[in-house]
């Protein structure tokens, strides 16, 4: 959270001062339930999907070897969910301290982005019982990306991308359970002391799998399209997915505020709005330099599908960049939102082409996924939401003023008085005290 | 003189600094010429002007790799389309639209010298048969991902898409008939001798010979697979232009040399990764400490537990 300097407290009094649960609301609405039903079509699929093989269930033929699972749930999904790895950097290494108020946001998304990408990277793999492989690291072929991508992306949601989410459920117990207080707390102390260090693994092995998802078109040398096919691709790999996890957290976190009726705490996001189109534009910077420094300018001034999608990509990102800046001016939540969702979308358009429509197989063939490919991607897609829907009703995830908390606590004396909510440490004595000299 | 944990850090950060930037630099780069060629690197030759087309050898392939024939076209006939699961060597014909000479074409795997197939293979599944050099696929390694399919430039191995335990098919220059003593099916069974099977220097003596005997009648005058993508074990010689039977330009480094360069040096003995963790570690440890001591503000100022 922001508590960065008293002088904000008045000014703003829509601070995002700490994370409030989306209390005195159902879990099981309609949007719920009709995204339950779409998760267990998709388990349904996957299951049909793992007897009958790849074929039947998806597009994916002998020129487009990947179809949407990985080229969509993998490459784009984990790009906007790399919210973990951007905020926790601009916050933690660049001290940008406002961000904090959207680091627990950033985590979950990355969380459930992760864990749903990996789990249908296991049903697109034809053989996922030899998987055990990676158990044993003398087998990997280190010069691979994709091992890298494989081990790398597994640890990190794994290990330190899961204890950086711990502190929301241990909070939320720290409540509910009087009894394991004294557990909580030697697990968060121990949490505390070691927290440098597993930020710091949660910074470096998405840099390292992003990039190495750039490194993958690298071997496929001249089928992907000159306007795409560059060695810097790692880098604009990892940038562009740095700028889209902005858009995402960003972007969700306001909608979320529309949805349950909160404030928008505009300091916090005209910082993220900033950054977000800095990153936007020097990201379009490298992008074209590079291309017009390996001669390859004119491939972009043809008609043919790849220039297409290049200046689509363009004019996108270039959008949203515009769009934040004029914002920040205009104090236009409504223009915020939009340029985050374009700077999404265009990191999208990017990371998405160079397996798909900057792919050039010979033959040339088509690939449209089937519909069963689409219902399990969206079904995937449906489960991360699921768990973010549950997760900010039942954990402290979204930003709110600290009134929303003291509203939940006198919310809570009716039907669960005997949980604490306010009232730790020195605060009651510090009141008393006040009062008495009022 | 007692060591603090800080004059530790910092001393390790000092020595390690210019250790790693001296590992990155300093690693040689991944290059075609300098990997370890197979000790008895065998290869095929197929002279396009040779070749009749009568699919000989793609009967012969299914036959000793016993593989059912791919009648799915007709129903009638073995008349694979194209490379597929069930077809390791195919016969291809180009016939160009203005009547110019056209020619047949023997598609198989090119067993490159460098693969990127097997470079990009995350469990060393598809990996270069250390005696004979050929591309082999190994089903206990595999994990089904088709990194392969995306990454050949000859667009070679082909993944089976209908199935519970579907496999890789690429030729492997039919190793079981090698180790018995055995030429590949294919070229056992040529009845003009277009495709042949021997030693790799051997052959290429011979394709340079032909050239030699024969000015003008091959295109370039060149061997595809001499130098091109670092060198292949398949050489091709043709009278139309390569790429017409599709064989791309590479050029003479390898596909893999060229584009995990920085790839290797990055990641050489994680030096370079290792000692960035530790200095972004110490980073945040001092804003971590700052930003615990505002969280503790916070919690005595409003009487609400702090939340990290």
């Amino acid at each position: 959270m922001s508590r960065t300097t008293e002088t904000h407290i008045n000014s703003n009094p829509d601070r995002w001062e700490r994370d409030v649960p989306v209390y005195g609301v159902p879990v099981m609405t309609r949007p719920f339930k009709v995204l339950s039903i779409l998760v267990l079509l998709a388990l349904l699929f996957s299951a049909y999907r793992e007897l009958a093989g790849l074929g039947p269930v998806s597009g994916m033929n002998d020129a487009f070897g990947w179809g949407i699972w990985k080229t969509f749930n993998i490459m784009v999904l984990t790009a906007l969910g790399s919210g973990a790895f951007a905020f926790g950097i601009a916050a933690y290494v660049f001290r940008r301290t406002k961000l904090h108020a959207l680091m627990r946001v950033a985590l979950l998304t990355s969380f459930l982005a992760y864990a749903c990408g990996l789990m249908l990277l296991g049903i697109d793999a034809g053989r996922p019982w030899n998987f055990y492989w990676i158990l044993f690291p003398w087998k990997w072929n280190l010069h691979s990306p994709l091992a890298e991508v494989a081990v790398c992306m597994s640890i990190y949601a794994l290990i330190p991308l899961a204890v950086e989410n711990l502190p929301p459920i241990l909070e939320r117990y720290y409540y509910l359970r009087p009894a394991w207080r004294p557990g909580i707390k030697r697990t968060e102390n121990w949490l505390h002391s070691w927290f440098p260090w597993i930020i710091g693994l949660a910074y470096m092995l998405p840099a390292m799998h992003q990039s190495s998802l750039g490194a993958l078109m690298l071997l496929a040398g001249q089928r992907v399209h000159p306007l795409w096919q560059t060695p810097w691709m790692p880098l604009l790999y990892v940038w562009a997915a740095a700028f889209m996890a902005f858009g995402c957290v960003a972007g969700s976190t306001m909608l979320c505020c529309l949805v349950w009726k909160r404030p928008l705490d505009m300091d916090v996001l005209d910082e993220a709005a900033n950054i977000t189109a800095w990153l936007v534009l020097g990201w379009s910077a490298l992008r074209v330099l590079d291309i017009i420094y390996r001669g390859q300018l004119h491939t972009a001034f043809v008609v043919d599908r790849f220039a297409g999608v290049f200046w689509f990509e363009m004019v996108m990102v270039l959008g949203a960049a515009t769009l934040l800046r004029r914002s920040i001016k205009k104090r236009d939540p409504r223009a915020m939102w939009i340029g985050y969702v374009l700077a999404s979308l265009g990191g999208m358009v990017y990371r998405f082409s160079p397996t798909t429509l900057a792919f050039r197989p010979d033959p040339e063939s088509l690939y449209f996924p089937a519909a069963i490919e689409v219902f399990m991607s969206l079904g995937f897609i449906a489960l991360g939401v699921l768990g973010f829907l549950l997760a900010v009703k039942k954990l402290a995830i979204l930003p709110a003023p600290n009134q929303a908390w003291l509203d939940m606590a006198s919310y809570a004396r009716f039907n669960r008085p005997d949980i604490q909510l306010t009232g730790y440490f020195d605060a009651e004595t510090h009141l008393a005290a006040s009062t008495q000299y009022d | 003189m007692t060591i603090t944990r800080r004059q530790l850090i910092t001393s390790i950060a000092k020595a390690g600094v210019p250790a790693a930037v001296a590992v990155t630099v300093g690693s040689k780069t991944l290059q075609a010429e300098a990997l370890p060629t197979p000790n008895a690197a065998v290869a095929l030759l197929y002279d396009a002007t040779k070749c009749i087309g009568c699919k000989a050898c793609v009967a012969a392939c299914a036959q000793a790799n016993d593989t059912p024939p791919d009648v799915r076209r007709d129903g009638l006939h073995q008349e694979p389309y194209d490379l597929n699961d069930l077809t390791r060597n195919v016969i291809k014909l180009y016939k160009p639209a203005d009547g110019s000479a056209g020619s047949f074409v023997k598609r198989q795997c090119m067993h490159c010298l460098d693969p990127a197939c097997a470079a990009g293979c995350p469990f060393q599944a598809l990996h270069k048969d250390k005696e004979t050099g050929a591309v082999v696929w190994d089903s206990e390694r595999c994990i089904g991902c088709r990194y392969c399919t995306i990454t050949c430039p000859f667009h070679v191995p082909r993944f089976q898409w209908v199935g519970f335990n579907p496999r890789v098919t690429k030729c492997e220059l039919c190793q079981h008939r090698l180790v018995k003593g055995l030429k590949p099916g294919c070229t056992s069974v040529c009845p003009t001798g277009a495709v042949i099977f021997g030693p790799r220097t051997v052959l290429l003596g011979e394709a340079k010979k032909r050239i030699a005997q024969n000015p003008g009648r091959y295109h370039q005058d060149r061997v595809y697979g001499d130098k091109d993508n670092g060198g292949t074990q398949a050489l091709y010689l043709s009278h139309v232009p390569f790429d017409k039977l599709g064989l791309p330009e590479l050029g003479p480094e390898s596909v893999p040399a060229r584009s995990l360069r920085w790839q290797k040096r990055v990641y050489e003995y994680f030096a370079l990764p290792s000692l960035l963790y530790v200095g972004l570690v110490q980073i945040i440890r001092r804003n971590f400490k700052g930003y615990e001591q505002e969280l503790h503000e916070e919690e005595k100022q409003t009487g609400l537990r702090a939340q990290l």
